[in-house]
């Protein structure tokens, strides 16, 4: 049944907080809602919320996250949810940290085991990574 | 940038682990020892779905084990890369086999109804309303579950048979049809009869490509045999579904 609160292609929801740990919850819920509204069952609406949660990890990784804002846009795009998440603001190390490395591998491997396609760069002060996630799991 | 999906190793199933050489018990042992974290950490992140964590930690780690005896180190994939695509698919599929999506369903609504009565309570105890943390205390869910349910929530409330989603269209107009889902659930009841009489190899097949969504490539990699290969048992294995699902339904009438 459609109803009047549903999101469709081209819809497209942006979101801005503080570049911390504590309120990537905000990234998850709002992700939440948005799967709902576009036509994700509840497996694959659990997926995007791991899988986004995992995304804004992934930016974190290698910068002072303290003074930065995590910028995160959630289109609808055809049978799709697109997210784009970038670090604002901050300083992203030029020479990544071992550890951080580690984590942002578990990161991706999480996220490759998730979504259809997903990625990440850095570069002129500002940390990037995104994924897409169509409905009825992977497509060939 | 980096783009996702590696080698998929699908589902554990015996049929991808005979035709793959045994690493030599001792590499097999520190592969799983050095792992054993990495299990864990994947299992934290299920727990939100409200399965024990010990559960979820005893499913990676038989995940990891089994990654490890099909882990094949000459085709130049990261094991870590490789189990975690394991121990992931192997986690979600205990969240399926469990009916874990009907039931988280009723869970929202069972910890939104609660929430209603939990927030009279606290109400009469607190002289104000409650805050989410304290509705997460009271009811012993957590914060994020709380604030999802409510929103969730919204989708519940009693509607007018009127209420009207736009003018030309209210609800009671939409009351009686058929519900298009009845094909779709008959499907699956002679699916089902038919899908049990293929060989293993072939539900397993057709699960990771229907199920899993794996490519007939990723199928190939994970089972041990060309794509080329994979594509006749496809279509063999649909076209003995099409047979067995015909004689189901001439045997009904």
């Amino acid at each position: 049944m459609e109803t009047a609160d549903r999101l469709g292609s081209g819809d497209r929801i942006e979101l801005k907080f503080p570049a911390r740990g504590d309120l990537i919850v905000l990234a998850r819920l709002v992700t939440s809602a948005i799967s709902a509204r576009a036509g994700f069952d509840i497996e694959e609406l659990e997926d995007l919320r791991l899988a986004v949660g995992e995304l804004c990890l992934l930016t974190l990784q290698g910068s002072d996250a303290q003074h930065g804002d995590l910028h995160l846009e959630l289109s609808v795009l055809g049978d799709a949810i697109e997210v784009v998440c970038t670090l604002e603001r901050a300083q992203v190390a030029t020479v990544p940290e071992p550890e951080g490395e580690e984590v942002a591998r578990l990161s991706e491997q999480i996220l490759d085991a998730l979504v259809d396609e997903h990625g990440r760069e850095s570069r002129d002060g500002s940390a990037r990574a995104w994924l897409r996630k169509r409905r009825g799991g992977h497509a060939e | 940038m980096t783009e996702g999906r590696e080698q998929d190793p699908g589902p554990l199933s015996g049929a991808a682990e005979s035709d793959r050489p045994a690493l030599d018990p001792v590499a097999r042992e520190e592969l799983i020892t050095a792992n054993l974290r990495l299990a864990q950490q994947l299992a934290r992140r299920f727990l939100h779905r409200g399965e024990p964590f010990d559960d979820l930690v005893q499913v990676a780690s038989v995940a990891l084990v089994k990654s490890a005896d099909r882990f094949d180190p000459d085709r130049g994939v990261d094991f870590a890369a490789f189990a975690t695509r394991t121990i992931i698919g192997e986690l979600k599929r205990h969240f399926r086999d469990k009916g874990w999506a009907v039931r988280a369903s009723r869970r929202v609504q069972e910890l939104y109804l609660e929430l209603g009565h939990t927030t009279g309570t606290l109400v009469q105890q607190l002289g104000r309303n409650p805050t989410v943390a304290e509705l997460a205390e009271a009811t012993g869910a957590s914060e994020e579950a709380v604030i999802e349910a409510i929103e969730a929530g919204q989708g519940y409330r009693a509607a007018s048979i009127d209420a009207s989603e736009s003018e030309d269209d209210p609800l009671s107009a939409r009351l009686g049809e058929v519900d298009g889902n009845f094909g779709s659930v008959e499907d699956r009841a002679l699916l089902g009869p038919a899908l049990a009489t293929l060989p293993k190899r072939e539900q397993s097949i057709l699960h990771m490509r229907f199920v899993d969504g794996l490519t007939q490539s990723e199928i190939a990699a994970a089972v041990g045999v060309s794509q080329m290969h994979v594509s006749r048992l496809l279509s063999s294995s649909l076209q003995k579904l099409r047979e067995g699902i015909g004689q189901a339904e001439a045997g009904r009438r």
